[in-house]
């Protein structure tokens, strides 16, 4: 079945509004449950029941994230952005220093794709902020 | 030492470069949305949000098949304008004299967990409203 974020982010809409809810039946271990009523109690979270909703929309929108850049990828791969492109935007975000090294980023994201072809744009980072650390004063 | 950011908020030109492949920006604006994707999938409480008044404003109507790639590429959640986030809206709005759909992202990245990263064309606008908004409110240019 072809995958439509559309449908799952128009779904995740509905519930912003007051709408029909399903009682549904999922097996919890029980230390995880007496960890939730603990924090209950201490009214560090409001219910159970919001523990549950809000944590499983965040993964649910995080893997309809996933699935949505993927599928665009793949019907354009020439707009998939390299690991540097994306440590940069990263470190940009952060406001992190290496923002204002993009050469050093390339280095990095050169170096560690090399050794690890599954780096992730954090580790990019990680190991550019290592190359600076460890960079001989000029 | 740089503290990662939680929330990334659209605004309108954000979303129209997004929603548009052909876009000279829309490979390096997918950057953007590649690193929160990347750091939603180990810590899903990282957070894309669009205010509903930039999604009128950009045209952006989940329904409609022209909405394709930004439904697919933004992972996106509305902000919703209630009553009392249009207050606040107002308030910012008054204080800064930015135009009311600004205003909504400034409200949206009040309501948000920090730090906030807005994504915007208008710098000078979005900075007016970062400096009225307590917390770490940072701002990039589209």
């Amino acid at each position: 079945m072809t995958f439509d974020a559309g449908t799952v982010a128009r779904a995740l809409e509905e519930l912003e509004a007051p709408g029909e809810s399903v009682v549904t039946s999922v097996r919890v271990p029980e230390g995880l449950r007496h960890a939730a009523t603990v924090l209950q109690q201490a009214g560090l979270i409001s219910s159970w029941n919001e523990l549950l909703v809000q944590g499983a929309r965040d993964r649910v929108e995080a893997i309809a994230h996933r699935a949505g850049l993927d599928a665009h990828y793949a019907e354009h791969p020439e707009l998939r952005p390299a690991v540097a492109e994306v440590a940069l935007a990263l470190a940009r975000m952060d406001a992190n220093e290496l923002a204002d090294e993009p050469e050093l980023i390339e280095q990095a994201a050169t170096e560690l794709i090399a050794l690890r072809p599954d780096a992730t744009a954090d580790d990019v980072l990680t190991y550019a902020t290592a190359l600076r650390a460890h960079r001989p004063a000029a | 030492m740089a503290t990662p950011a939680a929330t990334l908020v659209l605004d309108s030109e954000a979303v129209t470069v997004l929603a548009d492949v052909g876009h000279r920006k829309h490979r390096a604006l997918l950057a953007y949305l590649e690193g929160m994707a990347q750091r939603r999938s180990r810590n899903p409480s990282h957070r894309v949000i669009v205010p509903v008044a930039v999604r009128i404003e950009a045209g952006w109507d989940r329904t409609d098949p022209k909405a394709a790639v930004i439904n697919r590429v933004s992972g996106a959640r509305d902000v919703p304008l209630t009553g009392e986030a249009a207050n606040t809206a107002e308030r910012l709005r008054a204080t800064t004299g930015v135009s009311v759909v600004d205003a909504t992202v400034g409200e949206a990245a009040h309501a948000a967990t920090r730090p906030v990263v807005i994504l915007s064309s208008d710098v000078d606008d979005m900075h007016k409203l970062a400096q009225r908004i307590q917390g770490e409110i940072r701002v990039e240019r589209v």
